[in-house]
């Protein structure tokens, strides 16, 4: 009896002790610092964005490949995170664990630089890195308040006018050029509940620049603006096309994910989408034949959004010179060129888009052509508050729940309430 | 003497429990206790974390939240109509699977196969359903009854998400209960039998009072999974809650406020506890009527 307890006890500490053990590991990393130092001073450098298509690994591949090839001593270890990004990056940037590159959205930026997470980038910049070069509004994005640059944008997007080649020429209709002109065509190429007109994006990360489009404010002084009856009016054209016309829907009614799948399936005959729909709709349903245009002006304005991620640098890094390295071969000419040569993305350096060419392209010269005059989706650092609210109300104005006054007057009495408790 | 043996024993059995005490301190008890630490201060995590002790803060503006009281509220009403209706028909499936019909173990596995499958996909699949020109308003159509916009009409999204969880939790409880009446001797009957009960009286006066301690697990156990509804309204709304904050729950409303701003952790920890204390005060009450000695 006691010899078999003893042994039990004896296996319940060995088992303990191996559960710790296996938290360790130092030993192994130890040894392997130690081989790395021969080798005059190999660096590891993590970066980490989510996931593109099969084609866009490759290419980013190939762009991290060459890197490695101009610095020898450098390797890059490439982390995807699939889903939910922001909420993986900000936990394992709270555990200390954050990459030392990684991907940064311009709607979420403010907030990031805000709480001193981002490493300021100026005094790294060389004289040939060229910074110049770069759209202006774009690199304004990833400023902070104290006017250092935080980040270098990787790429970019505007929102195009997507419209479907045999739908237009079966109903005899011309691209639309303005907002009325869209609004009447999508009437007439409305087939029931088959196919839609319009296939609308009911948030306010694609309807930004609509609201502002008369005049009124969405965020001021950081605080929901946009029961401004002024961005009601601007608004109010998409909820009556849902509602009057009925010529128009929001991809989930039919069965999609989202805009550029529900044009796909040719349920919309037109969808107002990025760089990013040119790509999918080419692999996923090559018989769609489709045309890009301008987005249409509104009272002979013209607006679209524009969408903007860059790289950004870990403070707490310790490999810094390693990741500044990387960051400047990614965002500079040789580094751009590479990333964007397949145009899955536009290139945010003039002279690597002026080089590429896109502004010739069939496709994407109406997103080039967007550039200069496009919002840039970013505004204070409570505008994941304001976008939640709004999006929440929007959409049951778009069903027909409620007026759009009521619901976003709604929506942006309780963001404030929301804005002023934090 | 008899003393030193005893400690003796105690000790063996703690030493023996170490590797689990642990883990469930470290993993269990420790953030159980950090997240009521949390509710109490005001919390930025990111950067210089910094945790400044706001007293009971968080927890009166809860009370003035409205998004917290809508979140509430779409939760309770899901919790009243979800627990119930499946618990019945939990009940109902395996009674009738239970009662010795042909091909019973086919039936068994069918029924039981939307448990088997990840809620995330199952939402996915209802989605495509749940759409204007999809399944469920088809047979609606073929049927002569009204179709639905199930999934942008905020009064029948949060219905959508209840009947598509009905189905695939009911299976699940089923099964627990096909246990129970296998329990049940053969004599109970044949004795109501004897006194000229017919097999409505049966099941009524023998197979629920006796199923009586397997209902209220299935009814805590319902209670406790429903009051924690995530995913599915998550993915319905492409996590905003909407349309008109009728999907919004309170679990939902938790994790926008943990992850989606910045600075409101403390908050969403307050509303987390809060959400504890409702689910623990259900509990109660559904053990204070059914009073029965509990097996658990």
């Amino acid at each position: 009896m006691k010899k078999k307890q003893w042994f039990a006890v004896g296996m319940s500490t060995l088992l303990f002790g191996s559960v710790l053990a296996g938290c360790g590991g130092e030993e192994k990393t130890a040894k392997n610092e130690e081989k790395s130092e021969k080798k005059e001073e190999q660096v590891e450098v993590t970066i980490a964005g989510w996931g593109g298509n099969p084609m866009e690994q490759k290419l980013l591949k190939q762009t991290l490949d060459e890197f490695e090839k101009t610095y020898p001593n450098i390797k890059v270890k490439h982390e995807v995170i699939s889903d939910q990004y922001m909420d993986v990056i900000k936990t394992r940037l709270i555990g200390g664990e954050g990459p030392d590159v990684f991907y940064l959205d311009a709607f979420e930026a403010p907030a990031m630089i805000g709480t001193g997470v981002l490493e300021p980038l100026d005094d790294y910049v060389t004289e040939d890195f060229d910074i110049n070069d770069f759209e202006k509004p774009l690199l304004d994005a990833f400023k902070g308040p104290d006017g250092k640059i935080y980040g270098f944008p990787k790429d970019y997007s505007t929102l195009a006018l997507f419209y479907n080649k045999k739908m237009f020429a079966e109903a005899g209709l011309d691209v639309p050029k303005t907002w009325d002109e869209l609004r009447e065509a999508a009437k007439k190429l409305t087939k029931g509940t088959e196919v839609y007109g319009f296939g609308a994006a009911p948030e306010l990360a694609r309807l930004y620049y609509i609201a502002e489009s008369k005049g009124g404010k969405v965020v001021t002084d950081n605080k929901a603006s946009f029961a401004d009856p002024k961005v009601v009016e601007a608004l109010q054209p998409i909820v009556d096309m849902r509602l009057k016309d009925k010529s128009a829907a929001q991809p989930s009614e039919v069965g999609a994910g989202w805009g550029g799948e529900m044009f796909g399936q040719q349920k919309a005959a037109m969808v107002i989408e990025g760089n990013w729909a040119i790509p999918f709709l080419q692999e996923t349903f090559p018989n769609t034949e489709f045309g890009t245009a301008e987005v249409p002006t509104i009272d002979g304005k013209k607006g679209t959004m524009a969408y903007t991620v860059a790289y950004v640098m870990n403070k707490d890094s310790q490999k810094k010179e390693a990741a500044w390295k990387l960051i400047s071969f990614l965002t500079g000419k040789e580094g751009m060129k590479i990333w964007t040569s397949k145009g899955f993305a536009l290139p945010t350096r003039k002279s690597v888009a002026a080089e590429l060419g896109y502004d010739k392209d069939e496709l994407r010269a109406a997103l080039v052509a967007g550039a200069p005059y496009a919002t840039v989706w970013q505004n204070g650092t409570n505008l994941p508050i304001i976008m939640n609210n709004f999006n929440n109300q929007f959409v049951s104005a778009f069903l027909g729940e409620q007026p759009l006054d009521e619901a976003l007057k709604k929506a942006q009495d309780i963001a404030n309430k929301e804005i002023e408790a934090k | 003497m008899f003393r030193r043996q005893r400690w003796k024993e105690a000790g063996t059995a703690y030493t023996l429990l170490s590797p689990t005490l642990f883990v469930l301190l470290l993993f269990v008890i420790g953030p159980i206790l950090f997240a009521i630490y949390l509710s109490f201060h005001k919390v930025q995590l990111l950067g210089t974390a910094s945790f400044q002790f706001v007293g009971f803060d968080n927890f009166t503006r809860i009370l003035d939240d409205t998004r917290a009281k809508i979140a509430l509220w779409n939760t309770a009403k899901y919790v009243a109509i979800v627990v119930p209706t499946q618990t019945m028909l939990a009940l109902v499936l395996a009674a009738t699977l239970n009662a010795g019909l042909k091909g019973e173990k086919f039936f068994r596995i069918v029924y039981f196969l939307p448990t088997l499958t990840s809620s995330a996909v199952l939402t996915l699949i209802f989605m495509w359903m749940y759409n204007q020109n999809g399944l469920v308003n088809h047979v609606l159509k073929f049927l002569g009854l009204p179709t639905y916009n199930w999934l942008g009409d905020p009064s029948v999204a949060l219905n959508a998400i209840m009947i598509m969880n009905i189905w695939s939790t009911a299976p699940f409880f089923m099964v627990i209960y096909l246990a129970a009446l296998q329990d049940i001797p053969d004599s109970l009957y044949e004795a109501a039998e004897l006194d000229g009960a017919n097999a409505w009286h049966k099941f009524w006066y023998v197979t629920v009072p006796y199923l009586k301690p397997v209902t209220s697990f299935v009814i805590i156990m319902g209670l406790i999974g429903t009051f924690q509804l995530f995913d599915q309204s998550y993915i319905f709304s492409g996590g905003s809650g909407g349309p008109n904050n009728a999907t919004l729950t309170v679990v939902l409303l938790i994790y926008q406020y943990a992850f989606k701003s910045l600075g409101t952790m403390g908050y969403a920890a307050a509303l987390a506890f809060a959400l504890a204390i409702v689910i623990l005060l259900a509990t109660w009450l559904q053990r204070k009527f059914s009073k029965e000695e509990s097996l658990y």
